[in-house]
């Protein structure tokens, strides 16, 4: 044992024990599996660090230079030939090889495209999207739509689709007293059904009153004589006539695709379409999912 | 066996030219020629927008919003469309940012509305109770600088050529058009604004920060 290897040990020695008084004075936890970990890595860094300094500490006092020089001298600086390690000149042939397939066979002429591989992968996803989600049962649509819900909606709508205290349309129920009112006051030609515009105006004063509370209601008991008017397109029962027009007594599926689609601007704000941002099958998921929504508040 | 090319560094150093050069050649020039030309529709910012796109520069919004959808599945279903470089042709400078600590805004304006923005802005997290994202409430207060803005979409005009005044583009026109035409825009997105202040100023003829900003965010489709 020489001189340098009793330096680098007590140095290792040192710093093991600085690792372990600095673990005893904060009083760390080493039942925890990550602390012991840490002081054992610690440790082992200061064995490695006076190993390896022994070593090439050593050789640079001991080593002596040998072999054969190359031909030339840079300033009368020589260069020894040093032959490539037999593994890491075979790697560079197999490199060598592998970019001549690439080149030729693999991508030929660079053909590799980002935009490509990315069309290739959304082609996949959606076959595998349409085969799975064929035919979904309501589980599996409730728990899609609000999977939906929460990433499309919840921004604005709220995480409990509650509209966030009139910040957006609140849809835990289907309508409120203010949003009938703004309707009957501005009609509505938003949402693309088949019935077309309702112009505006069609009640007023203490009629538009009366039917603006029935409906937000639920359009329970008897419906004030004006509410004939709205009958005529959305129905007696206030349905929307099959999809003829938009249901007012409850949300379903043609309701939520007619405003996921076209969007809307109502009394509260305004919501962007969704349609190119959709799949059918996650349009109805979302319809799925607000009914679910109705009566849980 | 390439000694003698070590022996002379100035041919060494074309040849080495020479090979990068030839890589630039081939991978950025074509990019140049064809993807950055503007895509098919793409219009000017008006000065409104400008001046809301200073708001965005100014408060730092890039430091943690990106403007660039990359064509990864997992993004293109958030976001929108990947983005095209030739979207960005009428960006000086585009303001891609390299930091999402909130989400994307490339296509904001595809699914966010000027009434969200001014909750948003406002008090983040009355909307998205997790927002880490501070409120912006001086920008309801401070007046966008529309001059500035004007003046930068004269220069880019006038050196860039960017097709301001063209037939179904951004008209430009003069000091006094472009003022008139972004209090004109101004008043059209107050309208869907519910804060009073806001409306009070842009009923003045003056154009709150705000304004400005969500015209640039709506912009951003």
């Amino acid at each position: 044992m020489n001189s340098l290897m009793i330096k680098a040990l007590a140095f290792a020695v040192v710093l093991i024990l600085a690792t372990v008084a600095v673990v005893k004075g904060m009083n760390i936890d080493l039942s925890d599996p990550v602390n012991m970990l840490t002081m054992i890595g610690a440790i082992a860094i200061a064995i490695i660090t006076a190993g390896v300094t022994t070593k090439y500490i050593g050789q640079m006092k001991s080593d002596k230079s040998s072999g054969e020089l190359v031909g030339d001298r840079w300033d009368g600086i020589g260069e020894y030939k040093n032959e490539l390690p037999s593994g890491w000149a075979y790697s560079f042939l197999g490199v060598i090889i592998w970019a001549l397939w690439y080149w030729m066979v693999g991508y030929p002429v660079n053909a590799y495209s980002q935009i490509g591989e990315y069309n290739e992968e959304t082609k996949a996803y959606n076959a595998k999207f349409e085969a799975t989600f064929a035919n979904p049962d309501q589980a599996t649509l409730t728990s899609m739509g609000e999977s939906v819900f929460l990433v499309q909606c919840a921004p604005c709508h709220g995480e409990t689709a509650d509209g966030l205290s009139g910040k957006a349309h609140n849809l835990t129920s289907r309508i409120s007293k203010e949003q009938v009112l703004a309707t009957i006051q501005k009609g509505s030609n938003q949402l693309g059904y088949a019935m077309g515009a309702m112009p505006p105006m069609l009640a007023q004063g203490a009629d538009a009153e009366a039917v603006a509370t029935y409906i937000a209601g639920g359009m329970k008991g008897t419906a004030p004589a004006i509410y004939s008017t709205c009958a005529a397109c959305h129905g007696a029962d206030g349905k929307g006539n099959n999809g003829a027009a938009p249901n007012l007594a409850a949300y379903d599926d043609t309701l939520v695709t007619h405003v996921l689609e076209n969007g809307k601007k109502g009394s509260i704000g305004t919501m962007p379409s969704f349609k190119t941002r959709l799949t059918p099958v996650q349009e109805k998921a979302l319809s799925t999912y607000i009914q679910t929504l109705q009566g849980a508040k | 066996m390439f000694h003698w090319l070590e022996k002379n560094p100035f041919f060494f150093a074309v040849g080495v030219f020479v090979v990068i050069a030839f890589a630039g050649l081939i991978e950025i020039l074509p990019n140049f020629a064809e993807a950055s030309r503007p895509v098919a529709g793409l219009k000017p910012y008006t000065v409104l927008q400008l001046a809301g796109k200073e708001v965005y520069k100014k408060d730092n919004c890039i430091a943690c919003h990106s403007q660039l959808i990359r064509p990864f599945k997992s993004e293109t279903d958030r976001y929108g469309q990947y983005s095209l470089s030739g979207e960005y042709a009428y960006d000086r400078p585009f303001l891609w940012g390299s930091k999402r600590t909130g989400p994307d805004l490339h296509r904001v304006g595809n699914y966010r509305t000027t009434d969200w923005h001014e909750n948003h802005m406002w008090d983040p997290t009355s909307v998205v109770p997790q927002s880490i994202m501070p409120a912006y409430k001086h920008m309801f207060k401070n007046i966008a600088d529309i001059d500035t803005a004007y003046a930068e979409a004269v220069t880019v005009k006038a050196v860039f050529k960017t097709p301001y005044d063209a037939p179904n583009g951004t008209p430009l026109g003069t000091v006094d058009e472009a003022r008139a035409a972004a209090l004109e825009e101004a008043k059209a997105i107050t309208a869907d604004m519910k804060n009073q202040d806001v409306k009070d100023a842009v009923a003045a003829g003056k154009i709150p920060e705000i304004v400005a900003l969500i015209a640039y965010l709506n912009r951003l489709k």
